[in-house]
């Protein structure tokens, strides 16, 4: 399947192998028949890990909508987790027990499994949507093989804006948004203190720190892979970039050592550090949990290493994709389909604005979803994430340049750039041995 | 002197207790604050304004109500499955000689060894085969392979409390083995079965990582994977929700336990105490 | 043992013996041998987790396991936090149950209070702890701050040795109960005439502790440690949902590598060669332990 790795993946091979593990082929032979059966009760699953109370109203919604339309069809939506969904769906592809629609997770999830031969072609769906309505090359990512999407982008998203407080700023006499990391960490110093911290960056063996040190290489001007995908991360780009988030860390709070998304995000929200790295989910979260700083919160690009060096926002591209081994295909497509919907998508994407951005163009253009109190009172944020989420990239992607890296999930899953930070920041081990020991680490897992 | 000594010693001993409480204490205290009061620095020992808004939400918002249903039937059937088929098999290992009885016995013992992650991909492949996926099912099956050779272990020590002279003067009056099982036996051995159950019960409330790989979909997850994955996400970390729902979890199996606390140690006592 | 001179009776007791052990073997069979079975046949085959494919490579993944250093350094965290819970949870468990077992007031409220923690779900006492570890609201940075033994919160769960001393401790407040309930309900079997005779002889509370409770309850505390020491080697929820292994590694224990091997690197046939390896280790203990006490029953 795999277009990276013939050796590993060729076609004879897969065939052997699927003999050689004729042990669990008892097993494998008898799956078939249930996984049928199951189908035919005409139960479409929907997985995502985007649930919160506002986005699970609107998926009832655009799901009500899609049984109304088409009787003897049921939706069912299940939760799953940004941190947990690796072994849900291992377990769920390894049995043939699948979900029919799984949404937003992030792009490189979708190549990995595509690679590995267990997506359905998404050509159908992206036909039926309507592919002039998206944004121009927004499907690019999912093409891994050529003319064939793995899947499509259900939004898109600005994950590593710098949230700021202006009231915060005044008060310790900083005029302007920091744009070098000189200025941020001067700016962080002054705000500091009376029980409020500089920023919530994730110092942890979870995936927002994969995920945010990847940003900051980039920011750098670093790269992990060159663009014919061969690993780049012993630089000196990599090498300033954790120098530069270990000085970080006496800005942030002290268990920010266990800090995923929930915690990061909650973190600026509820008052207790000066700035914040997240998607728009600030925005609703802020006004409703936290109101008297709902006023001084705003958003730039996070600052880079120099003016020299263009910020890089970290784009999960959330997807949509469709397992190959889910059942009534049919109904299916045409359930994945409806997701982009009109008003179901803009409830969708209303649950949380400026959080998932429309991937849509028809869509963020149209007064139904612009007009929305929360994008209303921050029209200036909402279109910055946008267009920086539109320039986005992810480990899957990291330029233009580059060609599709199908062993991206695999490598967040893996940690070891999450390892990285933990044993330079918190263990004091030497940079220039942790990231070879981890440049190696990740060419082990490309030649998997 | 005496009664000196003795006020010491209470108020010690109840300092350690209230020690161990505490975070049941604050559990309850910080499920009851609303919001805004969480957030407090320094944190509020008593909820300055006592609130209830987190139940209501946790019991009309969120399915916290059917996990927990899913929970309730799936730890009882797991108990009643475990504890009949335990008891019978500690019955036939303590008390009858046939060939491969050691070696029997010897497979309980290192049934315990197994961790729980070896046996989840061959076991959802099982379930799938069965037709059983996704299923409350596949839990008690799957909680079979840790709280069966637990429960027979702790049946076993029990049963061996029981005095064989019983059984004998039984038979000898004329009943049947399984006669003598039901009537004799049985009635003994009841608080040890009380106790089994009530172990067993606690592992499968309790257990977590094959709820976590095994069951996908909300009609049979139960409560630990399901307030996990309810309450922990990327989008907001919401305490008093969580500790709502921690007390909530928590509270039938305080009560259940108050009322059979003196069956359980004094059941415990007799199972670990040989003949 | 059956053998020739069995009566006619016997043999039928056999036979019953036989038929009610038989659900127990079955479902043995089925839900722990196939899959341990299964288990063992992975491990010798590098297979992708989701696609379960995979090819046959022998022995290599225990060579490759063998040599790395993430098998040992786990394996010793994993050592290190059992020794270290399981004791914290011997000494407090026998100690609370002294305690509990003399006359106090309102000692069932007691007990219950302290049987508490070994009740409630592992996800709830993650919780619990994690809300009172919690660096900016969490109240035991509060009273350290307050007893001004530091002013800056501490870190309880993500920085060494912090990390693996919390998990070590939230793992003994969970699991001591137990140990409580065990001994308590032996305490209650030692007949008074003992102490009253050690009194006579003139001996102090803690000479009667060691000569006569001690003694007594030696075979039960064999029993509770084997147990405790099992259950503690191959826990997964409680150090999962803590610390999930972190920082780095630090308090990943076995379990919790072939979790990340089997699903976070989905390498399912590593992963099952790491959990063979760790019950190989485990039966090394057993079968120390089963000889224990035969020499025991023996004697």
């Amino acid at each position: 399947m795999a277009i990276n790795d013939p050796k590993t993946r060729g076609k004879a091979g897969g065939v052997s192998r699927r003999t050689a593990i004729g042990g669990m082929a008892a097993a494998g032979a008898a799956l078939a028949a249930p996984a049928r059966v199951w189908a035919q009760d005409a139960t479409i699953r929907w997985w995502s890990p985007q649930a919160s109370p506002g986005q699970l109203s609107a998926y009832q919604t655009q799901i009500d909508l899609f049984e109304a339309a088409n009787p003897g069809t049921k939706v069912v939506f299940e939760k799953t987790s940004d941190e947990g969904y690796q072994p849900q769906l291992a377990a769920a592809f390894a049995s043939g027990e699948v979900p029919n629609v799984v949404t937003h997770l992030p792009s490189f999830a979708v190549s990995d499994y595509w690679a590995n031969g267990l997506l359905e072609s998404f050509n159908e769906v992206i036909e039926a949507v309507g592919p002039e309505k998206y944004y121009r090359g927004a499907n690019d990512i999912y093409e891994i093989d050529a003319g064939v999407y793995a899947g499509s982008g259900i939004g898109n998203s600005a994950a590593n804006m710098l949230w700021v407080r202006k009231d915060l700023m005044e008060q310790a006499g900083i005029d302007a948004i920091p744009e070098t990391w000189d200025e941020l960490r001067a700016a962080l110093q002054k705000m500091q203190g009376g029980g409020i911290y500089g920023a919530p960056l994730p110092y942890a063996k979870n995936s927002m720190t994969t995920l945010t040190i990847i940003g900051f290489i980039h920011l750098a001007g670093g790269q992990i892979f060159t663009p014919d995908l061969q690993v780049a991360l012993d630089s000196d780009e990599t090498r300033n970039a954790l120098e530069f988030y270990k000085a970080m860390r006496e800005l942030c709070p002290p268990g920010a050592t266990n800090y995923s998304w929930g915690e990061s995000l909650t973190a600026f929200v509820s008052g207790a550090t000066a700035t914040g790295i997240y998607t728009g989910r600030v925005l609703i979260n802020v006004n409703d949990q936290n109101p008297p700083i709902a006023d001084h919160v705003t958003c730039a690009t996070y600052p880079t290493i120099s003016k020299d060096v263009p910020s890089w926002t970290f784009n999960d591209f959330p997807s949509v994709f469709i397992p190959k081994a889910a059942g009534d295909m049919e109904m299916t497509k045409k359930f994945a389909a409806s997701l982009y919907d009109g008003a179901g998508y803009i409830e969708q994407l209303h649950a949380a604005p400026g959080h998932v951005l429309p991937v849509l163009q028809t869509v963020a253009e149209d007064p139904a979803y612009l007009n929305n109190p929360i994008i209303e009172k921050y029209t200036a944020e909402v279109e910055l994430m946008a267009a920086s989420a539109a320039a986005g990239h992810n480990l899957g992607w990291e330029s233009p340049e580059h060609k599709p890296n199908v062993k991206a999930g695999a490598i967040v899953g893996s940690g070891v750039l999450a390892e990285m930070v933990q044993r330079i920041v918190l263990n004091d081990e030497d940079a220039t041995q942790v990231i070879g020991e981890t440049a190696k680490a990740i060419e082990d897992i490309m030649k998997a | 002197m005496r009664i000196i000594r003795r006020v010491l010693f209470n108020l010690f001993a109840w300092a350690l207790v209230l020690a161990v409480a505490f975070p049941l204490f604050w559990m309850v205290v910080t499920s009851l604050k609303p919001g805004f009061e969480l957030f407090r620095r320094p944190p509020t020992m008593l909820p300055e304004t006592v609130t209830f808004e987190h139940y209501w939400r946790l019991l009309t918002e969120t399915p916290f109500l059917r996990y927990f249903a899913n929970s309730v039937i799936l730890a009882t059937t797991t108990t009643l499955v475990v504890v009949t088929i335990g008891t019978l098999g500690a019955y036939s290992l303590v008390r009858f000689r046939y060939r491969g009885r050691e070696s029997l016995a010897f497979l309980v013992l290192f049934t315990y060894l197994l961790p729980s992650v070896v046996l989840i991909i061959p076991l959802y492949l099982l379930m799938v085969k069965l037709g059983l996926a996704n299923t409350i099912f596949s839990l008690v099956i799957a909680y079979t392979t840790f709280a069966l050779p637990y429960a027979l272990w702790l049946l076993r020590s029990f049963m061996a409390g029981v005095p064989e002279d019983l059984e004998s003067a039984a038979l000898v009056d004329g009943a049947s083995r399984m006669e003598a099982f039901w009537d004799v036996i049985l009635p003994q051995l009841l608080p040890g079965i009380i106790s089994t159950a009530l172990f067993t019960f606690i592992l499968a409330w309790n257990e977590y990582l094959y709820a976590l790989v095994l069951v996908n979909s909300d009609s049979a997850r139960p409560l630990t994977t399901g307030v996990m994955t309810m309450l922990i996400s990327a989008f907001n970390i919401e305490w008093s929700l969580l500790m709502a729902a921690s007390v909530m979890m928590s509270l039938p199996l305080i009560v259940v336990f108050a009322f059979l606390q003196s069956y359980l140690t004094r059941g415990f006592g007799a199972g670990a105490v040989k003949g | 043992m059956a053998n020739a001179t069995q009566s006619p009776l016997e043999r039928n007791y056999a036979r019953l013996g036989i038929l009610l052990i038989g659900p127990t073997v079955l479902v043995f069979c089925a839900v722990i041998v196939y899959p341990l079975v299964s288990a063992i046949y992975l491990s010798l085959f590098s297979i992708y987790t989701p696609t379960l494919e995979g090819e046959w490579v022998g022995l290599s993944n225990y060579r490759e396991l063998l040599a790395k250093g993430e098998f040992w350094s786990s394996l010793w965290t994993n050592i290190i936090w059992t020794v270290g819970t399981l004791t914290l949870q011997i000494v407090f468990g026998v100690g609370m149950a002294l305690v509990l077992h003399q006359n106090l007031i309102f000692r069932s409220l007691a007990r219950s209070l302290i049987l508490f923690p070994y009740f409630v779900s592992t996800v709830v006492a993650v919780l619990v702890w994690r809300w009172l570890f919690n660096d900016l609201y969490g109240i035991l940075n509060h009273f350290v701050m307050l007893s001004g033994a530091s002013d800056m919160p501490v870190d309880w769960l993500g920085s060494m040795p912090n990390a693996l001393l919390s998990v070590i401790l939230v793992g003994a407040w969970k699991y001591f109960p137990f140990v409580v309930i065990a001994t308590l309900a032996r305490l209650q079997t030692i007949p008074d005439h003992l102490y009253e005779a050690a009194k006579i002889d003139g001996a102090g509370p803690i000479a009667r502790f060691f000569d006569v409770t001690l003694p007594q309850l030696r075979d039960v505390l064999v029993v509770i440690i084997m147990l405790r020491a099992i259950w503690d080697f191959k826990e997964f929820d409680l150090i999962f949902l803590l610390t999930g292994g972190g920082p780095v590694t630090s308090t990943q224990t076995l379990p919790l590598l072939v979790y990340k091997e089997a699903f976070a690197l989905n390498q399912m046939g590593m992963a099952s060669a790491y959990a063979v390896v760790m019950m190989a280790i485990m039966l090394v203990f057993m079968i120390l332990y089963i000889r224990r006490t035969r020499e025991e029953e023996d004697r």
